[in-house]
């Protein structure tokens, strides 16, 4: 993926004097890591990039508070800002403009259609000790990794991030500027789910145990969800308490199916909350689990109109109601 | 700390049909387990499904949320909210290992006792079946 | 907030002039908003009314007269309600006046225009049955008493080539003014009464039948108007210019009939049937006249005497429902089971009435959504409870009266609709309104303004109004306390918990669940 296109839209962009910053991707100096970039003037663009390796969602840094992105010196009035975003990150962000987080004319979208990112553990696993920095890119199913002087072929799915092997919108559904070319939509694969639904109800529940076992309820994956922006978090609240402080099975319980029924109908599947979770936690099997049955039992896909009443503030007199005596 | 021998149901009942309709169950001496433990609502509309989580965590070991039938909701379409919601959750429980059966709705309406207590029968019958959740214990 | 002292009245029939008058004699302003050129809604079509046989008209053109005349109603005929905003006590309607092209304030109604009028087309009045020329009073008695020109025929607003109105008027008055417009205005008024009245089921879709097919099977309406003294045929029953020797009476036609959606019982047309059979047995003592019907309902005071009068009269009633009305010659036959003497029959006839039913009005589904009133199974506007309150809708201050709640004859729209104008008149003697203690609330230092709850009301309670909050400017959810019913609908789709009611908040519930698990805590 070339990055020209990209420089030379955000140096357009920063002339044009309302837009206060652009928020992107920069690559560490050291092997595969990916950082935020904060581009104020001129002399960082040229760091900005993308590559296979950008596993990060950006659209966090925008709902990081109320009163966001305010012009420096100019308390109160609002900012605009320009923000690289994947397919999946557009999601989020249209999301968070039809409840009204943001508005639309607070961001400059630089559409990136991307066809998955690689997992840092994995690629780090593989090849471990890199000297200085390192390079990826992907060509027809394999990633060319270039580090330590070598490059390498790899299959995708040997380093791809688990949350992109299911992904089913690669092209982002707002941009202001599409920056490379749209890519083929894959079909929706629960599979792996319904694998876990086929399963008796014991084994569901000692699956269960054993990764809610695991949960230190760090909060990561709730810092991280571009969709989890409540100024005062349910689950972080003493008045009322829904969960009580104590780490164990019914309160990691409640914790990860609270915050997961709060997506339903919400959920961008940008894989933030598995990326972050330092005990590696399957979150996303709850969020699809939540997308498959929104699909099936109410016909309702995130992100599908560009304007979308909610799920659950809404009802169609044919709903299910097998469980109703 | 008691230990539980018997099954425990929490019954969210809706002010108008279902609460009504369990009164009615007891002023004409329909009988009906002991089992249930009644909360009242407003109206299902109310029930956050994240509520049942929370008595589930406090020792149910079955929850039924009790509402109008479609149609006759004093408040015109909370029952219909609360059942797309409902739909959601209890598949959400069944995919990580509690038995959807222990979360159920009915439509009982103001007229009907005895529906109220077959519901609960019905009910406490199944959870026997399935058995103590014990999240209480985790 | 005070509640403004005035109602308004949607529909000027019986219903609606009815309740008018109620609360206007009670001391309150009345708007009432008709949409044909004069008020009298069906009953002014009608001709002698059942079970008393009063002449419709006669007992109907007095309430016209005051309603016309009374000094706390505006009347706005030719008009139509477009929009509703705002709440009990404090709605806000916006009102459409089509133009008559003639000035109210100038005409007499002297009738001169009409007579150098030149075109003349269908009279609607008389369903059909008649002409009427393109600028015409409705009815001699109308209210107000004043001519309107039809937009659909007129040379002069078609083609601007006749002008024979205005040359024939200008000699006296001047009334006609071809450059009105369409004027909007706006009132506010404390409640809402809904008259909107009924139709008649189309016995074109029931093709068994030969209406329109065959001239001499009508509808009971279409007999009405020729049983009229100010009908098309000046009251004789005359059908092909002859009058019938045999008469066919059907019920239930567009009735308690699954194959055409209408389930319900209409009510009136056993009794008007009944009465039509009298008609008929009056003007022409020699007639052989026969009812097919499935039951006959004569439930009120005074019905069942009547039923048994007509009867005596020699009117025969067969029970069976006709599958086929067929032609035999220039005559019809009527065929049908007659279930109680097992038998097959085939009546022959020169007349055949069809009883039909009522249908919702027309303008049922438009006042419907403006409004936002719900429909029964039976399409008619829904009342808050059918027995305890039928007059009542789920909205506060909106109330209905008469056919559009469902079919009913005159005395039970009478007295609907006084109990429709002593239910408005509640919040307006009152002067304030009750609302609902266990109303949700906004923590406004929570609320993200994602508008789930906005969404989620049934009443439309909450609405997001922008607020400053540490220098920022946000939008919260706001609760209309008024409009709240107090179902918590909204506090269970809140994420945040911004949203909570009264009484039920999350951490009173989670109390009492926590209290219910205590003792294996």
């Amino acid at each position: 993926m070339d990055n020209e296109k990209l420089i030379a839209e955000a140096k357009t962009v920063l002339l044009r004097g309302d837009i206060v910053g652009i928020i992107g991707y920069q690559k560490d100096s050291q092997g595969f890591r990916v950082s935020p970039l904060f581009v104020r003037d001129e002399r960082d663009i040229e760091k900005l990039f993308f590559s296979p390796l950008c596993w990060l969602s950006l659209v966090n840094y925008l709902t990081l508070e109320k009163g966001r992105l305010l012009q420096k010196g100019n308390p109160g009035k609002k900012a605009k800002v320009a923000l690289m975003v994947r397919g999946c990150d557009s999601k989020a962000l249209n999301q968070i403009i039809i409840e009204r987080g943001l508005s639309r004319d607070e961001v400059y979208v630089f559409g990136i259609p991307c066809n998955g990112v690689i997992d840092l553990k994995k690629i780090e696993k593989m090849f471990p000790d890199v000297q200085g920095s390192a390079q990826v890119s992907e060509n027809n199913g394999f990633y060319h990794v270039r580090c330590n002087g070598k490059s390498h072929e790899v299959p995708k799915e040997e380093l791809i991030a688990d949350s992109c092997k299911h992904c089913v919108s690669p092209n982002p559904i707002l941009y202001d500027v599409l920056l490379y070319t749209p890519i083929v939509v894959k079909q929706p694969d629960y599979r792996d789910i319904e694998e876990i639904d086929n399963m008796s109800i014991a084994e569901k529940w000692e699956f269960w145990r054993e990764q809610f076992s695991m949960c230190v309820r760090c909060y990561a994956c709730r810092n991280a969800c571009p969709l989890c922006y409540c100024d005062d978090c349910i689950l972080e609240r003493l008045s009322p308490q829904w969960i009580y402080r104590s780490v164990n099975m019914s309160e990691n319980l409640i914790f990860h199916l609270a915050r997961s029924f709060h997506h339903a109908g919400r959920c961008a599947g940008c894989g933030e909350c598995e990326r972050v979770c330092p005990v590696n936690l399957p979150l996303m099997l709850l969020n699809r689990k939540l997308e498959k049955d929104s699909k099936e039992l109410f016909h309702y896909t995130v992100g599908e109109k560009a304007e979308q009443k909610p799920l659950l503030a809404t009802f169609n007199p044919q709903d299910p109601d097998d469980f109703i005596f | 700390m008691l230990k539980k021998t018997d099954p425990e149901i929490v019954a969210f009942l809706c002010n108008w049909c279902s609460y009504a309709g369990a009164d009615l169950a007891g002023t004409s001496h329909f009988h009906y387990p002991p089992n249930v433990k009644v909360i009242r609502v407003m109206c299902t509309g109310r029930m956050n499904p994240l509520l049942t989580l929370s008595a589930f965590r406090h020792g149910a070991d079955g929850v039924l949320i009790s509402g109008c039938h479609p149609g006759e909701c004093h408040y015109m379409e909370g029952n219909y909210l609360a059942r797309r919601r409902i739909a959601l959750f209890r598949k959400l429980l069944g995919f990580v290992g509690i038995n959807p059966e222990r979360l159920r709705m009915s439509w009982v309406s103001a007229s009907e006792g005895n529906k109220f207590s077959r519901v609960i029968k019905e009910m406490t019958e199944k959870i026997k079946q399935l058995g103590p959740l014990g999240l209480e214990e985790e | 907030m005070a509640v403004v002292p005035s109602a308004l009245v949607i529909g000027g029939g019986i219903a609606g002039i009815q309740a008018a008058l109620d609360i206007a004699d009670a001391g309150f302003k009345v708007y009432l908003v008709e949409r044909e050129p004069s008020i009298g809604g069906h009953m002014i079509q009608l001709d002698k009314t059942f079970p008393t046989l009063d002449c419709s008209a006669c007992i109907l053109t007095p309430k016209m007269a005051d309603l016309g005349n009374h000094p706390n109603i505006e009347l706005f005929t030719y008009s139509e309600v477009v929009d509703v905003n705002g709440f009990v006590g404090n709605f806000e309607v916006t009102i459409k006046r089509k133009p008559r092209y003639i000035d109210e304030n100038k005409c007499n109604a002297c009738g001169l225009c009409e007579q150098y009028c030149s075109i003349e087309g269908a009279d609607p009045f008389n369903v059909n049955l008649s002409k009427r020329k393109a600028i015409y009073m409705p009815f001699p008695q109308a209210v107000p008493a004043c001519y309107v020109i039809d937009p659909e025929r007129c040379r002069f607003l078609l083609t601007h080539d006749c002008t024979q109105c205005v040359e024939v008027c200008k000699k006296g008055l001047n009334a006609i003014d071809f450059k009105q417009t369409e004027k909007f205005e706006t009132v506010k008024v404390g409640s809402i009464v809904v008259a909107s009245g009924y139709d008649l089921f189309d016995p074109v879709l029931k093709p068994e039948y030969g209406y329109q097919l065959y001239d001499n099977v009508i509808t009971g309406f279409e007999f009405e108007r020729l049983s009229n003294a100010s009908g098309p045929t000046t009251g004789d029953i005359v059908i092909n210019g002859k009058k019938p020797k045999d008469v066919v009476f059907i019920q239930c036609v567009g009735s308690r009939d699954k194959t055409v959606g209408n389930e319900y019982c209409s009510r009136v047309c056993c009794m008007y049937t009944a009465k039509q059979a009298h008609l008929v047995r009056e003007k022409t003592p020699d007639a052989h006249i026969t009812v097919f019907y499935i039951d006959v309902r004569a439930f009120g005071k005074g019905f069942e005497e009547f039923y048994d009068r007509v009867k005596l009269e020699g009117v025969k009633y067969r029970r069976g429902n006709p599958s086929e009305v067929y032609r035999k010659g220039d005559r019809l036959v009527v065929k049908a089971e007659d279930t109680l003497s097992a038998e097959l029959v085939e009546v022959e006839a020169d007349l055949v009435v069809l009883a039909t039913g009522m249908v919702p009005g027309k303008g049922t589904v438009e006042i419907a959504n403006l409004l936002k009133l719900s429909r029964s199974p039976d399409r008619f506007l829904m009342e808050a409870h059918p027995k305890l309150r039928p007059v009542d809708t789920p909205s506060d201050g909106i109330f209905l009266a008469g056919c559009c709640q469902g079919p009913k004859d005159i005395p039970d729209t009478v007295a609907q609709a006084s109990a429709a104008a002593a239910k408005a008149l509640i919040p307006l003697s009152r002067g304030k309104v009750t609302t609902e203690v266990i109303i949700s609330f906004v923590e406004e230092s929570i609320c993200r303004g994602c508008g789930f709850c906005v969404e989620a009301c049934p009443y439309d309670a909450i609405m997001l109004k922008q607020i400053q909050q540490n220098g920022n400017s946000i939008s919260v959810a706001s609760v209309n306390e008024v409009l709240c019913k107090g179902c918590g609908a909204c506090a269970s789709v809140c994420f945040s918990g911004a949203m909570q009611q009264k009484s039920f908040t999350d951490g009173q519930l989670l109390s009492m669940i926590a209290a219910l698990g205590e003792q294996y805590a």
